[in-house]
């Protein structure tokens, strides 16, 4: 049913139940498996090219040594796990990236908010769902 | 109000701006000046002089950071498309601000160029960032406007410097001694960093230091100001920090942590709102201004260079921060404008960083470029594919 599936990965507790969940599946359906990663707070209207070079390397580290770990997990399963690893924004980012690689199931960790922050701007979940144009499955 | 009041409080305002960046992703300069103008408008917080002293250095400390931060590798690459663009960016808001302010708000000459000079800058800083941000520093758009704001930067430096030196005898030394300093700090430099590097004591940055202060005093001998020897001085090094990684992680970590924050709440403080209310029109304007003649001078030239993204190339080179507010913050210590005038010449920089670079992505962001074929080039260091 599912050839190609995308897992929003960021190493948070809800992401790491999605790419267990995006594993598995890949395996049972013999799928291709890709996580993004998108890095946020870049700092806007920075002063210096050096403030958003030494936040990006900060963050580079971290997604690297992250990426690294999932794919020894995926491997594990005999499942070859591709990274990608942008920055921008978290919705945006992986909406387009789903629509323009053509990724039949998009797999998303839950990510809670507190209540008035979800009533005000909606859940990071609720937005990809809503606008990820394939299949999306939020794993909490 | 004391000294030590002064700084306990200065001191906390900057702990606390660099809380507000992490956890809004904002840059921290932004928040610096806007704490120093809480600062200087709420708690009744004013310059002193070891604060302005401080500042001063900072100023010129960013400029050299600046310069170092060129890529001369896309400067050669670009030369032709970014002279064309990065001039024609430096010289349309500069005579129109200088035009307007000096003909229609009837400011003194002297406090026009100064106008002309804050309002040219392109804050070559906040461009990088949505450049990183939207993978465009791996295109052909993201050289060209990354090599025409080095263009532009480096017609800012020009023009302090030059405009406003009272040529004398001392000028000539000033002028000598910076071209020594400047030949020999590409081949001298990495020697003494080499000898007595990576030391906790930290000589290298030491070094770096006296050559600043080098330049500061015989520019004020010389009736000048150092930014264009600082500013060259930082990119005649910029190969050596592009290679020495460390070095430049070091120097980037002493400027923010202890010395340009200074620079920003310093300019912060004296930004009076009540000045800037009175204004409101005239800054309103002053802004038009800007963007109007970056658009006047850029556009042309980005159609012809980039045609497709000719006007997020223009509204990204239509943004000021850095340079514009060292070049409003000379003005106003050497007496040129008065507090009105920097409070809305500054006004019109922090504005310049936000609005434009809010509605080149969100009405003119090239996504055909990076959602071509190959779309964002793999960098194996990062684990994954890369922007």
């Amino acid at each position: 049913m599912f050839k190609k599936i995308l897992v929003g990965y960021d190493g948070s507790e809800g992401s790491k139940k999605a790419l267990a969940a995006a594993i598995d599946l890949a395996r049972h359906y013999g799928a291709e498996l890709h996580s993004i990663s998108v890095e946020e707070d870049l700092p806007r209207y920075a002063a210096t090219v050096g403030e958003v070079l030494e936040a990006k390397a900060e963050k580079n580290g971290y997604f690297a040594k992250l990426n690294e770990e999932a794919k020894s997990l995926a491997a594990k399963q005999g499942i070859t796990l591709h990274t990608k690893v942008v920055a921008g924004h978290e919705v945006e980012t992986i909406v387009n990236y789903s629509r323009e690689h053509h990724f039949d199931l998009v797999v998303i960790g839950f990510m809670g908010h507190s209540r008035v922050y979800d009533r005000v701007w909606g859940s990071t979940s609720q937005n990809l769902t809503r606008l990820v144009p394939c299949t999306v499955m939020v794993v909490k | 109000m004391g000294d030590q009041y002064i700084a306990l409080v200065i001191a906390f305002l900057i702990f606390v701006g660099s809380v507000i960046s992490v956890e809004t992703g904002i840059s921290v300069a932004l928040i610096e000046i806007t704490l120093g103008v809480i600062g200087g408008n709420f708690l009744k917080l004013s310059s002193t002089p070891w604060l302005t002293f401080i500042a001063s250095f900072g100023g010129i400390l960013l400029t050299f950071l600046a310069g170092a931060e060129v890529d001369l590798v896309i400067l050669r690459e670009k030369a032709k498309e970014s002279l064309l663009i990065g001039g024609f960016s430096f010289l349309g808001p500069f005579l129109g601000a200088i035009g307007y302010c000096h003909w229609v708000a009837h400011w003194s000459l002297h406090a026009s160029l100064i106008a002309g000079i804050a309002l040219s800058t392109t804050s070559l800083a906040v461009v990088y960032a949505v450049l990183v941000e939207t993978g465009l520093t791996h295109y052909e758009i993201g050289k060209i406007i990354m090599a025409s704001c080095f263009i532009t930067d480096l017609g800012t430096a020009l023009a302090l410097s030059l405009l406003f030196a009272e040529f004398n005898l001392f000028t000539l030394v000033f002028a000598g001694v910076s071209i020594v300093v400047i030949f020999f700090l590409p081949k001298g430099s990495p020697r003494i960093f080499k000898r007595y590097g990576e030391r906790v004591i930290e000589p290298e940055i030491k070094f770096l230091f006296f050559i600043l202060f080098l330049f500061i005093y015989i520019s004020k001998l010389g009736s000048s100001h150092a930014i264009l020897p600082a500013f060259v001085g930082g990119l005649v090094l910029s190969n050596h920090f592009n290679q020495n990684r460390l070095l430049q992680r070091k120097l980037r970590i002493v400027a923010f942590a202890m010395i340009t924050p200074f620079f920003f709440v310093n300019g912060g403080l004296h930004i009076s709102l009540s000045m800037l209310y009175q204004h409101f029109g005239l800054f309103v304007v002053l802004f038009g201004v800007k963007q109007v003649t970056k658009i006047g001078g850029i556009y042309p030239f980005a159609r012809r260079y980039v045609k497709k993204e000719a006007m997020f190339t223009t509204l990204l080179m239509s943004t000021g921060l850095t340079m514009g507010t060292i070049s409003s913050m000379y003005g106003l210590t050497a007496g040129i404008i008065d507090r009105a005038q920097f409070s809305v010449l500054v006004a019109v920089v922090v504005s310049s960083a936000v609005v434009p670079t809010f509605i080149a992505q969100k009405w003119f962001y090239p996504s055909h470029v990076v959602t071509a074929e190959n779309d964002f080039p793999e960098n194996p260091k990062r684990g994954g594919g890369d922007v």
